[in-house]
């Protein structure tokens, strides 16, 4: 994919960012992979990527400019001062992130081939030698050229230097999903796992929706949802320590689309802490703190648009009626 | 109107897990049955050649248990539930305290169940199960009132035994690759015990589907807390899968396994105890030799063992309703010597599907000589009538409504199902309007009903 992008432009790219790792870039993308394209803006704080379901969900990976040694950002050349914005295609831009330490891992492969007793005997165990325990330098830079240039993606490690340009398409300019932050209805601070527990707790009985149910006293936040097997509900009545935070005015309940709330597991996985909260409209807010090595924390953004409130009378709805 | 509630610690629910992923190897289809001092899960296999049931003591399991019964039936309750979604409740939990060690994370700390059943309302399986950190999950499972079914075991007959440790059978079985079909458990001489494992070559054309197999290990006798097999050399061959799935969860208790059997065809019994739980398992086990009454080629009709006269007389009607015309009454000459016949070097065409070889019908009603009462039983040489011979329940079929949700005992509903032959429908449905359907043939013969 090498190929000679550079050639005749002597100004500097209008983007330039080095890491030393792609592992937490890996993993905050990760949470988004829900579409298969994805928004990107560059900032000068960070870079966005924001993916968007079908105007129902949205969720935005902020990558802060932290997590690289050098961020550069010349907007001094942009005409109207205006921030890059385009399209990619996420699955391949992870797909690139993860030929970085591949050849750590071809090595240790070729190490094993070798050496058959060593294969056998704790090859699972981090390797000491390997070239990322060692420092040995790698780095990743992602470069913009230009305005609707492709997005270039060089990996250096160990003498072999990989560049995988990406396409950018123009940007859709999807607005965000409107969350009202002044008429927050009820806003909760809890451990992330709490949420991925009560979601697990859910999925066996393979349901379509799931009811959220937030309300100033017992059982506080409730989630519930039916399906072809039964109904389920979790809640958090003798498990109100459990959450850190608990600020709500009335009851609020709304009905979202399981499979989309499911789709937000991965990053209730690597969070450390999720700030739950709802607005006056029903849109479900959670934003995840993920706690990335070296103390930088980054934040990882979902909301979703809630069923109309008005279908409430199919079968599977007086069920969990009965149980509020 | 709650009709059982019980309460379980994490260790019951783990006990209880793990009887429901041994039975789920059997069905998909779990039943239930509640009564004052103990509760019950059953599960039949879809060919009705396996049976499995756990017994829970109410006072022992659990840590509380309050049966109420309903107004029809005071005794016991039963229902059938959907088996995968109660192992996904029943699910270990992450006993993970990364976040809180002081709480234990996610583990479970007790799980209360509740069935509701009452009129108007929906009947539901209730399950509550609180976490460690205080989060409480309810699962309401739909459930269907259909009585279980089971079977039968004559402990008189079964005159072989043999009792070994949990832990050395599983290390037998652990012996044995995938993909095997049948366990053939003899007894060589008189210090050794043989474990053989085969699997039958199938073959469609000339493509070979399964490859024929053969493993065989000899166990000590001293291995075995007792052995008491009359019969030297006797073969007795079961489903390894099902054997496998008793011998895993046997070994999780580690208590000592039993087995009692009497002969080739004739179901053989394994049990073992737990704290406060009973396992039993009858398997039917695969083979032509039945001592009397030698099985033909063709029609079943000696296919069981008589040891009494009647018996054969059930027999011989029965091989009349399954044929248009009368078949010759078999005689107990047949009988070979014992010898030992090595089963897996005769691949019979009955032996494949396993099923087909297995004896259904003496897994359920055993010590019943009635015969006249049971299906039709599907056979080789009778495809077209193998769709109305399969034992089913229809519960259009039964006169009584109100009968329908409790007092239904398998006997009456085979018994309506029962003699789809063209032939003898007739008989069928008058005696079924003048008798009841429980009589004993030889009892219904003084009627003159079934006189051939």
């Amino acid at each position: 994919m090498a190929s000679s992008v550079r050639s005749g432009s002597t100004q500097p790219p209008l983007f330039k960012a080095i890491a030393s790792s792609t592992r937490q870039i890996y993993q905050l993308l990760k949470c988004i992979s829900f579409t298969a394209k994805v928004h990107v803006q560059i900032t000068q704080d960070g870079i966005r990527f924001a993916a968007d379901h079908s105007r129902v969900m949205q969720g935005v990976a902020f990558l802060d400019k932290e997590l690289f040694t050098t961020y550069t950002l010349n907007l001094a050349e942009n005409e109207d001062g205006a921030l890059p914005q385009f399209q990619i295609n996420l699955a391949a831009f992870l797909e690139a992130l993860q030929i970085f330490g591949a050849s750590d891992v071809a090595a240790k492969q070729a190490k094993a081939d070798a050496e058959p007793y060593r294969s056998n005997l704790r090859n699972y165990r981090p390797d000491a030698f390997s070239h990322q325990t060692l420092g040995v330098p790698g780095t990743c830079c992602l470069l913009y050229e230009e305005d609707g240039s492709p997005l270039s993606i060089i990996l250096e490690e160990t003498g072999v230097k990989t560049r995988c340009n990406m396409v950018t398409y123009t940007p859709e300019q999807p607005d965000d999903i409107p969350f009202d932050r002044d008429d927050l209805a009820f806003k909760i601070i809890m451990h992330s796992k709490w949420l991925l527990d009560s979601l697990s707790e859910l999925a066996p009985m393979s349901p379509t929706r799931i009811t959220i149910s937030a309300s100033p006293n017992a059982p506080y936040l409730a989630l519930s949802s039916g399906g072809a097997l039964g109904s389920a509900s979790v809640d958090f009545t003798s498990g109100r320590d459990l959450l850190d935070t608990f600020t709500i005015d009335t009851k609020w309940t709304q009905s979202f689309k399981f499979d989309l709330v499911k789709s937000a597991t991965e990053a209730m996985r690597v969070a450390s802490k999720v700030s739950f909260r709802g607005d006056g409209q029903g849109v479900l807010s959670l934003q995840f703190m993920v706690e990335v090595e070296g103390g930088t924390t980054s934040f990882l953004d979902f909301r979703f648009v809630p069923y109309i409130a008005q279908d409430e009378d199919d079968g599977m709805d007086t069920d969990e009626e009965e149980e509020v | 109107m709650v009709l059982l509630r019980f309460t379980l610690s994490e260790e019951g629910v783990n006990a209880l897990r793990d009887a429901l992923a041994c039975l789920n190897k059997f069905s998909d289809e779990v039943s239930l049955e509640a009564k004052r001092d103990k509760l019950v899960f059953t599960a039949l296999n879809s060919s009705k050649s396996a049976y499995a049931a756990f017994s829970f003591a109410s006072n022992r399991f659990f840590s509380k248990y309050h049966y109420e019964g309903i107004a029809q039936n005071r005794e016991k309750f039963f229902c059938k539930l959907y088996n995968r979604a109660l192992l996904s409740l029943f699910r270990a939990r992450s006993g993970d305290s990364l976040h809180d060690p002081e709480k234990g994370g996610s583990a479970i700390e007790r799980c209360d169940v509740a069935i509701e059943d009452e009129a108007g309302k929906k009947s539901r399986f209730i399950v509550k199960i609180a976490c460690r950190n205080g989060m409480t999950t309810k699962y309401r499972l739909p459930f269907e009132v259909s009585p279980p079914v089971h079977a039968k075991f004559d402990r008189n007959e079964a005159f072989n035994s043999w009792t070994i440790s949990s832990r050395t059978l599983r290390q037998l079985m652990d012996h044995f690759g995938p993909g095997i079909e049948y366990l053939d458990i003899h007894s060589e001489d008189d210090s050794t015990v043989n474990f053989t494992c085969f699997t039958e070559k199938v073959a469609s054309g000339d493509e070979v589907l399964k490859k024929p197999l053969h493993t065989s290990i000899a166990v000590e006798k001293d291995e075995f807390d007792t052995f008491d097999v009359s019969e030297d050399k006797l073969h007795i061959v079961v489903s390894v899968k099902d054997f496998r799935a008793i011998t895993q969860h046997a070994a999780f208790l580690g208590s000592e396994v039993s087995a009692q059997y009497s002969m080739p065809s004739r179901p053989m019994q394994i049990r073992y105890d737990g704290d406060g739980v009973k396992c039993e398992f009858l398997l039917m086990t695969v083979g032509e030799r039945g001592a009397p009454g030698q099985r033909a080629k063709k029609t079943r009709a000696g296919a069981k063992p008589a040891p009494r006269a009647q018996q054969l007389e059930a027999a011989a009607s029965r091989a009349a309703s399954n044929a248009p015309t009368p078949a010759p009454r078999p005689t107990p000459a047949t009988r070979r010597e014992p010898m030992p016949s090595l089963r897996p070097t005769a691949p019979r065409q009955s032996q494949r599907p396993p099923p087909a070889t297995l004896d259904h019908e003496s897994l359920f009603v055993p010590q019943d000589d009635d015969y006249q009462w049971e299906p039709v039983r599907m056979n080789e040489d009778e495809d077209e009538e193998e769709a109305d011979a399969r034992l089913e329940w229809d519960a259009s079929d039964r006169p009584n409504p109100s009968a329908v949700k409790m007092s239904s005992v398998i006997a009456n509903q085979t018994a309506q199902r029962s003699g789809p032959g063209p032939d003898n429908g007739m008989d069928q449905d008058q005696s079924l309007s003048y008798l009841e359907p429980t009589q004993r043939l030889s009892q219904a013969r003084q009627f003159g009903l079934f006189n051939d």
